[in-house]
């Protein structure tokens, strides 16, 4: 589904300075030292009467679309999230390892970056460990991310494989922590 | 530094219950030993100088760290503002804010619109996120530049079940050099609580 963006590397270079000097601004923000960064939450927040989830269509950083309506069947992990959001870049990881590790018993993930255009996301990406390989859409004008009532980044929702939203995460999250994966677990599809 | 839950609504007061609440007011003081203390940073950057001031209690954390103004000038100027509409902000003392429900027994609910700053016997809301916006379209801010303004700031409005948390900018709209008490309020299950960050200090 999710093909390599090898042509945005010429692309993602030219904007690399820059981005350099706002990580290193908004790193050094109130942090100074690892330990001094706000922990990750290691849980998620189960929504007690589902909805069905608001749509959500969006172009992926090489201008292939995604509909989540298409996704039925799978757990999708829905992400809200800036390249400028500290919490946004410590729990990026989290999800793609929880991603690698499920994406064969039908999960998905969708990282949707809000106001930003293609090359500062691009760019971003080429600085995590592990480097995302799941689908990086763009909100660039913000209002996939209102009609999902999103209030501050990061947020997430699971919806499930009928198309529910089941479960929310309100600020970095360890997704791959084994708290938060026994939580997902019971709502993968079955083999 | 203190969290003060607010209690709920009263009845007629009898003369035995004005005793029974002093008597209880009295020993939620004495659990919360609330005689507030002058803030000393919990931590200072030791490359930038910027301090943060944290509370917790009753199961909430909230902190603030400032964002020096050249910070916020590099950020914003990355992001398209002009260094004269960046400078605007940078002049409002500016705090990273995280407020947190670590273990409150409920999911939480706050509006910005009812916290306030306390500076020099004056008490006053924080600048409202609406003004800020009207404020940069005004000032022919680029739209792309406003939205990242939009979203780096605290929400203004959020619920938190335990666990939830948000990480964003929080202008007080005071000047530079000032010293000032924050006053944030949220409410579980509609009983409201009040924290106070005492005498933080924003930096010029």
């Amino acid at each position: 589904m999710f093909v390599a963006p090898i042509k945005r590397i010429r692309a993602g270079l030219s904007v690399l300075p820059a981005l350099f000097l706002c990580f290193g601004t908004v790193g050094a923000v109130g942090t100074g030292a690892a330990a001094d960064l706000p922990p990750l939450s290691h849980r998620l927040t189960v929504i007690e009467d589902p909805a069905p989830a608001p749509p959500l269509r969006l172009e992926d950083i090489d201008g292939v679309e995604h509909d989540l309506a298409d996704l039925k069947g799978r757990l999708v992990l829905v992400n809200f999230w800036a390249t400028w959001c500290p919490p946004c870049r410590r729990e990026m990881p989290s999800m793609e390892r929880l991603y690698q590790q499920f994406k064969e018993r039908g999960l998905t993930v969708l990282a949707v970056d809000v106001g930003e255009d293609m090359d500062t996301v691009f760019a971003f990406t080429g600085q995590l460990d592990p480097a995302p390989t799941f689908p990086l859409l763009l909100d660039t004008d913000s209002r996939a991310a209102q009609d999902w009532s999103v209030k501050g980044l990061p947020t997430s929702f699971v919806i499930d494989p009928e198309g529910r939203v089941i479960i929310r995460a309100v600020g970095g999250t360890e997704f791959d922590d084994a708290a938060a994966v026994e939580q997902l677990m019971p709502y993968l599809p079955k083999p | 530094m203190r969290f003060i839950p607010q209690t709920g609504p009263n009845g007629t007061h009898s003369c035995r219950l004005s005793v029974r609440y002093v008597a209880v007011a009295a020993a939620v003081v004495a659990v919360l030993g609330a005689p507030p203390i002058g803030a000393e940073p919990v931590r200072v950057d030791p490359e930038t100088g910027a301090a943060t001031y944290e509370t917790r209690a009753h199961g909430v954390s909230v902190s603030l760290t400032q964002l020096l103004p050249d910070q916020i000038r590099a950020f914003y100027v990355a992001r398209g503002f002009d260094l004269a509409d960046a400078d605007v902000f940078a002049d409002a003392c500016v705090y990273m804010t995280v407020l947190r429900n670590d273990t409150a027994p409920g999911e939480i609910d706050f509006r910005l619109s009812d916290w306030e700053v306390q500076h020099k016997d004056e008490v006053r809301p924080l600048p409202p996120l609406d003004e800020w916006l009207a404020q940069w379209t005004a000032r022919g801010v680029p739209d792309s530049a406003r939205l990242a303004f939009r979203w780096a700031q605290f929400p203004s409005e959020q619920s938190y079940a335990p666990g939830e948390w948000n990480q964003g900018m929080l202008a007080t709209g005071l000047p530079p050099g000032s010293r000032f008490d924050l006053i944030a309020r949220w409410t579980i299950a509609d009983q409201t609580y009040e924290g106070r960050l005492d005498d933080v200090r924003c930096t010029d």
